[in-house]
């Protein structure tokens, strides 16, 4: 049964792309606090502890990477092939104000630099799909690696400025403190009743489309509203296509 | 010259392509390779979102320009025009990346040797003689071994690489001596 839901709301999320439908009720089953969210992190102790536990795989699975990175690096022959466009790293920089001139080596530099840190932050961003039993690397599962790394610091703007990320975590503002599993923080929100009134005036407008969407896999009734948030996002749309 | 066979990749989809920008594409990295070096940090049965992918590319922008900005601070006041290298790891090293700069160092090393025989190579005017080709390496190894100590150190020598928006054209071979803080009579010098 856990199983059929798992599978059942993992093709939800990669067919609909709404993030809120993949998230079970498990962690919140196993941890017993009716309060909670489906996220863990939302509890001031469990998500601690939960991920001292996995630290450990973690921090391998990091040493890991560090160690595979050192040696590719050292077996590199050609400088020809890079896995990313230069000319579009070059152009990044000079959107930097004050920047005049750029090597090329700063170039192949940030090359390799902004693989390694992509890696880093999915290895990291895995770690807290796993918690969630998930399969499937999510946006949340990106924010909460950024909020829980002291040097991501500076992207916590990019994640927090989607309202889509802050609707399904459930709460607002936490995201933006390095720390977000402050005490201080956490009490307001389980005081304050659950209504639509936690989630901000989204700017496309969309609180009045979240009260007639029900969601059947959460717990706490009062959460559906704020977490259920519009599937679609014009920002998303203007991408890039990946296939 | 050697040209660059990296000009900006990742064709997107036309459809969803009119919806973006020229500018705006530019501002992030193809999706495509984003979505690759996601993948190759992760078991094969591992799947990424959409949506996550968008975030990470966003992301790596903002990386791009947090460690360009502070570098760039470094190179104004050591009144330098130009970005290099060791800007960027030093850049690094500041903002809490140390772990990165380890392996760079190496890389940027690397780079530089074989940058300088192709420059040796190539450069057609007051063609340098084979012991200045071997000091000029030496010195490379030497500066990027100096490179985790915060200071103003100094390009080494331009490379030639075919970039778009310019060409950089090599200079003489920077003198011996360490580059320890405070290299007086080489921050001043202009490129």
């Amino acid at each position: 049964m856990d199983q059929n839901q798992h599978d059942r709301l993992a093709q939800e999320a990669q067919y609909q792309s709404n993030p809120m439908m993949a998230p079970t009720i498990l962690p919140t089953q196993t941890y017993g606090h009716s309060l909670s969210s489906s996220y863990p992190r939302l509890h001031p102790y469990d998500p601690q502890a939960m991920y001292q536990l996995r630290q450990e795989p973690l921090q391998q699975q990091l040493t890991n990477f560090w160690a595979k990175k050192r040696q590719e690096i050292e077996e590199t022959t050609s400088f020809k092939t890079h896995s990313l466009p230069l000319a579009r790293i070059k152009k990044i920089m000079k959107g930097e104000e004050g920047v005049r001139m750029v090597s090329a080596e700063a170039s192949v530099v940030f090359a390799k630099a902004c693989e390694m840190f992509m890696m880093e932050l999915t290895i990291r961003a895995s770690g807290s799909a796993e918690e969630n039993q998930r399969k499937i690397i999510k946006k949340c599962d990106v924010a909460s690696a950024i909020s829980r790394t002291d040097v991501f610091d500076f992207l916590v703007d990019i994640v927090s400025g989607h309202n889509k990320i802050m609707e399904q975590q459930g709460f607002v503002g936490i995201p933006r403190i390095g720390t977000a599993l402050t005490p201080t923080e956490n009490v307001p929100y389980y005081q304050m009743p659950p209504h639509q009134s936690l989630v901000p005036g989204p700017p496309y407008g969309s609180s009045g489309m979240v009260v007639g969407m029900p969601v059947h896999y959460q717990n706490h009734p009062g959460l559906q509203t704020p977490t259920m948030g519009p599937t679609p996002n014009p920002q998303n749309s203007s991408r890039d296509s990946d296939s | 010259m050697a040209d660059s066979d990296n000009d900006s990749g990742g064709a997107h989809n036309g459809g969803k392509g009119s919806e973006m920008s020229p500018r705006e594409q530019d501002r992030f990295l193809p999706i495509a390779n984003v979505s690759r070096i996601m993948k190759k940090a992760l078991p094969a049965n591992a799947k990424i979102s959409k949506d996550a992918k968008e975030t990470v590319q966003e992301c790596v922008s903002e990386f791009i320009s947090f460690i360009t900005g502070e570098a760039s601070d470094k190179c104004q006041r050591e009144k330098r025009k130009t970005i290099n290298g060791d800007d960027l790891l030093w850049a690094m090293t500041t903002l809490g990346f140390e772990d990165y700069v380890e392996p760079l160092k190496g890389y940027l090393q690397r780079f530089r040797e074989m940058e300088g025989e192709k420059t040796v190579a190539a450069r057609d005017k007051d063609a340098p003689p084979l012991t200045n080709a071997t000091n000029s390496a030496y010195e490379s190894a030497n500066y990027a071994a100096a490179a985790a100590v915060p200071g103003g150190i100094m390009m080494h020598q331009g490379h030639v690489y075919g970039s778009a928006g310019f060409h950089q054209v090599a200079g003489g071979a920077i003198k011996g001596g360490p580059a320890y803080p405070g290299p007086g009579s080489n921050a001043g010098r202009p490129r």
